[in-house]
């Protein structure tokens, strides 16, 4: 069954318009769908594919593009087969449909792209704060989110004090390896 | 950037060695440090991968309680404050109320790289870098992750600065509590509280100094919500039900 999948699903994706099919293997089919498209197509897999998983919801940043890509991953038991249905949105506004009523999953996944893309899902049963409870912060996974300068803005740094390893190495400390079970960097400071 | 020597430390020295010229003035005091660092237990706040050496450790192999140490499970029961790996912003608010409930004499370790300088976290948001900048840190074993042997051997100086009388850093979080406030404020908010009275606490301890009170703790007492007391009934959600 899986060697005709490709053409099964090219068949099946031919009743919804705007998709593209790309089968890179027999178990892993891409499909880029335009926006409208995709509840339709993820309605057809799961009500006529049996694709019943949706795996889940990975969102990809293209500030360049200015655009989010949303991929939803669904998965048949009985065809053994993931499918990974790509869509682009613009970056602004940032707002797509939930499929919460396709899969019930579809709520955790888009709550939490909601807190770390700052996508918004119309129609999804909650949009509060997911794992990031108590940051305020602008959405942390965004390109434009410069984590160092966040880092440098709000903690302080500091070094490893090698005095410490001296002091630990004079007082015989830190790790005695017999010298057949030495590794090459130690061997040769031990060889010198 | 700063280096560990650079952080002032309040160390108060151990209490002067002869009153009046007798060898034996201070024979209770050593006594009491000899036995407080005998029996020393351990909570171990396990945030990170560093966790993972801890039951080698403790159990029959390595066997951390021939030196004394046992693990303990509730702060207030505790001596040490174990803080094992990286320390996420969220945690760190729980590190710190775990550590205002547990009773003094208290030591902080930190384990692993990532509580020394954020590790390999060094460049997330999420993660505090210094943990010495939130509580008092008496020693820290660095590695990634260390060996048994080397948190062994971390304890064993513990207690030995404690026999010696040299690990206080619990006294500097009350002589210096605006200093630890003002970095957890900075990074939790202006409206940051904890429900301990550590003010109250530094007076009860007679460690109430000039640089206890500051700027940060009276940003406290504007945000100070008064704590409610709970309902003391047995039973309260069943009883409700049957009303």
């Amino acid at each position: 069954m899986t060697t005709d999948i490709g053409q099964w699903l090219g068949h099946l994706i031919g009743q919804v318009e705007g998709v593209q099919h790309r089968g890179r293997h027999a178990r892993r089919q891409r499909l880029d769908v335009a926006p409208d498209a995709l509840p339709a197509l993820l309605e057809l897999l799961q009500g006529k594919g049996s694709f019943v998983h949706l795996s889940a919801i990975s969102c990809v940043d293209w500030p360049e593009d200015g655009q989010f890509e949303l991929v939803y991953h669904v998965w048949s038991y009985e065809l053994k087969t993931l499918v990974s249905a790509h869509i682009r949105i613009p970056r602004e506004p940032g707002r797509y449909l939930s499929v919460y009523d396709i899969y019930k999953p579809a709520a955790f996944f888009e709550r939490d792209i909601h807190e770390m893309y700052g996508v918004f899902f119309e129609g999804s049963p909650s949009m509060e704060k997911f794992i990031l409870t108590e940051w305020d912060g602008p959405p942390p996974m965004r390109k434009e989110f410069d984590s160092e300068n966040w880092v440098n803005d709000h903690f302080d740094w500091q070094d490893y004090h090698p005095d410490w390893l001296n002091d630990i190495e004079s007082r015989g400390g830190g790790i005695a390896i017999r010298p057949d079970e030495q590794r090459f960097s130690r061997k040769a400071k031990h060889e010198s | 950037m700063t280096s560990l020597s650079d952080i002032p430390v309040i160390q108060t020295p151990p209490e002067a060695p002869a009153r009046g010229g007798n060898p034996l003035a201070n024979v209770f005091d050593d006594f009491i440090r000899y036995c407080r660092s005998r029996s020393l237990f351990m909570l171990h706040y396990c945030t990170g991968c560093g966790a993972i050496e801890l039951p080698p450790a403790m159990t029959s192999r390595f066997d951390m309680e021939r030196i004394g140490i046992q693990p303990m499970v509730t702060p207030r029961q505790a001596d040490i404050l174990l803080v094992t790996g990286y320390v996420s912003v969220k945690t760190l608010k729980r590190i710190i109320l775990t550590y205002e409930q547990m009773a003094s004499p208290k030591y902080v370790i930190g384990i692993c790289s990532c509580t020394v300088n954020g590790g390999m976290y060094w460049q997330s948001y999420a993660t505090a870098k210094k943990l010495n900048d939130y509580l008092p840190v008496d020693l820290y074993i660095a590695g990634c992750m260390p060996r048994p042997e080397a948190v062994i051997e971390g304890l064993k100086a513990l207690r030995d600065n404690i026999e010696a009388g040299t690990s206080d850093n619990w006294k500097d979080y009350y002589q210096r509590y605006d200093h630890y406030l003002g970095n957890q404020q900075r990074l939790f908010g202006a409206d940051w509280q904890t429900p301990t009275e550590v003010i109250a606490e530094a007076k009860h301890y007679g460690l109430f100094g000039p640089d206890t009170l500051g700027e940060h703790t009276r940003r406290l007492e504007d945000h100070r919500k008064p704590l409610e007391p709970l309902r003391m009934t047995l039973n309260a959600g069943r009883l409700e039900h049957m009303e």
